[in-house]
């Protein structure tokens, strides 16, 4: 009736998941309630939960990716811990079964429900907004495509209360991953949960190639999109070229799993090094996939804090793509030491390095922008700076494992977990922070508060640089990853560093949360009243904050680059707004409860799968179908709003702007 | 060119603004848009099929002392596989010309023609499939049956999942019409169709024909 | 619409067209060049005219016609007010699909060559 799933399945003799669990339960619980008893539940199934538009879809990833984070960063101090107590005699406190679930689930939290709903968030929130559009190309596949990969981290987040999660790492090499050597259901919950959210992921690709290419503000051409929007544009080219891949591979381990086939078996003619291959086929350009869009975010700060137009547009659009391409030709660099042999290591190894020429580039055009520039230091700058100093050294490490001889000496040591984290964290996580910091006033109507936000950095730089500047040079020591206990007594003292380091990342999180509270209790003092609290560039800078349901009265006539740039100066010369234009009632989506219930049969069949509750998994699957058949029946799609509400918003708008138009001459 | 009586997408309602040179008019409509994110979809598809084309390329020779595809496949059935998928392929795209004419009648003989010629194929298929596992050729024999089983597998439960995509359309367009977001639905089906039909080529080139020649 | 109008007959195929005729041409056009490439590919499959080791290629490049009336006739790619953006998400994927396959077959073909254990050490692997 139930399949394999008994009461053992909760894990009553283990206390920290035991524990985690009851916390966890009891958090959700509580905000539940305060959320019923306030009466915040309409508001939100309304706003958010079922809401087609773009910016509330953003911020709900972003609200999943940082929740996300603090379990990701609990499994981080939790490694950090175990590796600083189990030396010598000591087993330190986490047996190697508990041990290898965590690092797998932190690199699977970390990847796909941190780095990607995170940055996947920013694309939904300001992509729309820059293009100078309303929403997206397929605003109810965007609802769906959110809610499946909530499905997904849902399921992750099960593992720890019911059952247990994969042992195999975040990437479930076989054997180890097959059914022989993991009867449990952990990479069942892994696989599952990918899955779900991975067809989520694949939709979301559809969605913004097709936005970028099709939906842009009359006059936009190609080459007048802000490198952000061109970055995401080769980042959803990758998404769709590459999860495809991912797809097939996990439903391959899936099938040896559930119904006995050899894809990856060692019996049977099986190739396990098959599943390397195809896996590494789509995890070299899912790193492009996070890091691309980090570039962006990082164009746009320099270009608007240094108050210059960014140095070399048509050079940045030509590296994006170039980076697009030759990212889906490196990826045996993964696995230099599995014995293709010399030919093609040295044919990898040489696009691996190549593929470091067109960042370069990248680098030197923010410098150029900032270099004769009127620096302005707020917070995203920090990040800026912060990010040129650690991922440069970050990718050079790389260049230095593109080598297939070195990296023979240091493939799977913590030489290339240091790597690796450098360039996640100094990337996409820096730019992911100077990012919050840079659209949170446009998202909510006021700004963060800088001070702590300066010392978030701090936290993070510093934290960063103690855990995993002497992980390289463990790493040379043949210090291996994923070490449950550590043989060599001579480590200790690196490795506390390291946790010294991880600890004080987990401060800056803490203090994130702080920023949030302490930013909503005294946002008075910060109200973003005009719009444009930077003095932006680019066109989401023309609406006020948060900007209306449909983003523009009028879609914005863009004439150049820098669309918004260009008509603020004007206005500013000329003393005057543009004239103002005529207004028409406008159409926009309907809210839908699709997406929320398909995930939830998502799920429901998700769980069902794991622990082999066959009838449930069906009942799942009609269900999704059921509500897909009941969404296509509907015969209203759009709601019209009337001209008068467009009218009076717009005049708002201008009204304000006037008036910061005067404040600017009179202060000259 | 078609602009002029499609709905606009997402409110573009307003006035043309002076033409770049650029020739960029401003957000498409939906009846350019849904095609071509559908499209797209499409091709991600195609990514699907070659990993798992590649991955039945790299274990076709895997068959741990069981059969082989020489001793499995037979030629004839997939010609008549074959057959019943390509004029299926044809008669839906004759359904997508009487449906531009708004004729209910043709429109759902050539969809029920579509869907029979679709069950013929996966009739085929299945009886295929279920001699093989009858004879102990089935798919937890050894890889290179793991990897065989998958790839024309995979695109037999395409064809189903289009099949169920079929029923549906036929029932709203006799409930609904032949209204703009209906008409934007069945094109994105008959890409689909034909979408399917392409992989067919490849299936039927690569795992029959060249899998079994001497 | 419906008279027989040579003029549309010469109309290069896949161009948007819009009468009855000529679109139902199209497709009949599309399936009988199948058909004959189809058929042609079985007959080249079985018979022994063609040098051996030519027949995959000979295959494969029959195949790839067949695609091709298939993106011309039925898909009408080359159609439309926007088909340059059609025809280079084909491509693209096009791409895509081929570094797949090629990379992972030259990969893979490497790794069993250098990597597989020969027969008589697998079996004693195998027993377990």
């Amino acid at each position: 009736m139930f399949g394999r799933l008994t009461w053992d399945a909760i894990p009553f003799h283990e206390p920290i998941p035991l524990i985690t669990s009851l916390v966890v339960l009891l958090a959700a619980g509580a905000i539940g309630i305060w959320v019923w008893r306030k009466g915040y539940a309409p508001y939100l199934w309304h706003e958010y939960i079922t809401s087609t538009d773009h910016k509330k879809i953003g911020i709900m990833y972003i609200v999943m990716a940082l929740v996300m984070l603090v379990r990701g960063w609990a499994d981080a101090i939790m490694m950090r811990a175990q590796q600083s107590l189990a030396i010598g005699a000591s087993q330190g406190y986490l047996p190697p079964e508990h041990y290898n679930q965590i690092f797998s689930a932190h690199g699977t939290i970390m990847i796909f429900f941190v780095a990607m709903p995170f940055v996947i968030g920013f694309m939904n929130f300001v992509v729309p907004l820059q293009l100078g559009v309303r929403d997206v190309a397929f605003p109810t596949l965007n609802n769906v495509s959110f809610w499946l990969n909530a499905s997904g981290a849902l399921l992750i987040n099960l593992s720890l209360f019911i059952g247990e999660f994969s042992r195999a790492g975040w990437l479930g090499f076989p054997p180890l991953s097959e059914k022989a050597f993991s009867p449990g259901v952990g990479v069942d919950y892994y696989l599952v949960a990918l899955q779900i959210s991975g067809v989520g992921t694949v939709l979301t690709g559809v969605n913004f190639v097709t936005t970028i290419l099709k939906i842009r503000a009359p006059g936009m051409s190609y080459l007048r999109m802000p490198v952000f929007c061109w970055t995401a544009l080769a980042s959803n080219l990758l998404v769709i070229a590459a999860f495809p891949v991912l797809t097939v591979v996990l439903a391959e381990l899936m099938l040896d799993r559930y119904l006995g086939f050899h894809f990856f078996t060692n019996d049977g003619g099986g190739n396990s090094m098959l599943y390397m291959n195809l896996i590494w086929v789509w995890g070299h350009p899912e790193v492009y996939i996070l890091v691309l869009p980090a570039f962006g975010i990082y164009s746009e700060v320099a270009a608007t804090f240094s108050g210059k137009p960014l140095f070399g547009y048509r050079s940045m659009v030509f590296a994006t793509l170039a980076i697009c391409l030759i990212s889906f030709m490196v990826w045996l660099h993964h696995f230099f030491t599995m014995g293709a042999g010399g030919d093609i290591n040295a044919v990898f190894g040489i696009a691996s390095m190549i593929i470091g020429i067109p960042t370069g580039v990248k680098i030197y055009n923010w410098l150029f922008t900032m270099y004769g520039g009127r620096v302005r230091f707020n917070v995203p700058v920090y990040w800026l700076i912060g990010f040129m100093l650690t991922f440069v050294i970050g990718g050079l490490t790389g260049v230095l494992l593109a080598i297939p001889p070195v990296d023979f000496v240091v493939h799977n040591s913590l030489f290339l977990v240091a790597h690796f984290h450098q360039v996640i964290i100094g990337g996409v996580v820096f730019a992911l922070m100077a990012g919050y910091t840079y659209w949170f006033p446009k998202a909510f109507g006021f700004t963060l508060d800088e001070r702590i936000g300066k010392w978030i950095f701090w936290c993070w730089f510093i934290g960063f640089h103690l855990a995993f500047m002497p992980l390289y040079v463990l790493g040379f020591w043949g210090a291996t990853r994923r070490m449950q206990h550590i043989p060599d007594a001579t480590w200790a003292p690196w490795l506390n560093v390291a946790f010294v380091g991880a600890a004080i990342i987990g401060v800056g999180i803490a203090l994130t949360v702080v920023q949030l509270l302490y930013s909503i209790k005294t946002r008075d003092q910060r109200m973003d009243v005009t719009g444009d609290p930077w003095d932006g560039r680019t066109l989401e800078w023309l609406t006020l904050s948060p900007p209306p349901h449909y983003n523009f009265a009028v879609l914005p006539d863009v004439h150049g680059e820098e669309a918004y740039w260009t008509r603020k100066q004007t206005a500013i010369k000329q003393d005057q707004l543009i004239d103002e234009p005529d207004y028409q009632p406008i159409e926009m989506p309907v809210n839908t409860p699709t997406g929320v219930i398909v995930a939830f049969f998502a799920a429901l069949c998700g769980f069902a799968i794991i622990w082999y509750i066959w009838w449930l998994a069906i009942l799942g699957l009609i269900g999704a179908f059921a509500i897909f058949v009941w969404y296509a029946w509907r015969d209203e799609h759009e709601h019209i709003i009337p001209v008068e509400e467009v009218r009076h918003n717009a005049r708002e708008r201008r009204r304000i702007r006037m008036e910061h138009l005067h404040n600017l001459s009179q202060s000259v | 060119m078609t602009a002029g009586t499609e709905a606009p997408t997402l409110g573009l309602t307003h006035q043309a603004s002076e033409d770049t040179g650029l020739g960029h008019r401003g957000p498409q409509s939906k009846s350019i848009v849904v095609p071509y994110g559908f499209w797209l979809f499409v091709l991600s598809d195609m990514v699907l099929f070659s990993a798992l084309f590649a991955s039945y390329a790299s274990l076709v020779h895997a068959t741990d002392g069981g059969p082989t595809t020489s001793q499995l496949f037979d030629r004839k059935l997939v010609a008549v596989e074959t057959m019943a998928l390509l004029i299926s392929s044809f008669v839906c795209g004759l359904a997508m010309i009487t449906a531009k004419r708004k004729n209910m009648v043709w429109t759902q003989v050539w969809l029920v023609m579509t869907g029979l010629l679709g069950l013929v194929f996966l009739g085929i298929e299945l009886h295929e499939f279920s001699t093989m596992i009858a004879e102990g050729a089935g798919p937890q024999r050894s890889a290179f049956l793991s990897s065989f089983f998958t790839l024309v597998g995979c695109h037999g439960a395409h064809v189903t999942a289009g099949l169920l995509w079929l029923g549906t359309m036929m029932a709203q367009i006799w409930n609904k019409g032949f209204q703009e977001h209906i008409m934007r639905r069945l094109l994105c089906f008959s890409v689909f169709w034909h979408a399917l039909d392409i992989i067919w080529v490849a299936i039927f080139t690569i795992v029959y024909l060249i899998g079994t020649l001497p | 619409m419906t008279e027989l109008d040579p003029e549309k007959l010469n109309v290069a195929p896949g161009v948007p067209h819009d009468s009855m005729l000529s679109e139902t041409v199209s497709y009949v056009v599309g399936l009988g060049l199948a058909l004959v490439l189809t058929g042609v590919s079985f007959w080249v499959a079985s018979t022994g005219t063609l040098w051996g080791p030519g027949v995959a290629t000979g295959l494969v490049v029959l195949a790839i016609a067949q695609m091709g009336v298939h993106l011309v006739f039925f898909l009408h790619i080359t159609s439309g007010p926007d088909n340059t953006n059609n025809v280079l998400a084909l491509a693209f994927g096009v791409l895509i699909v081929l570094l797949v396959m090629i990379g992972t077959i030259f990969i893979m073909a490497h790794m069993n060559s250098n990597m597989m254990p020969d027969p008589t050490q697998m079996n004693l692997q195998m027993q377990h």
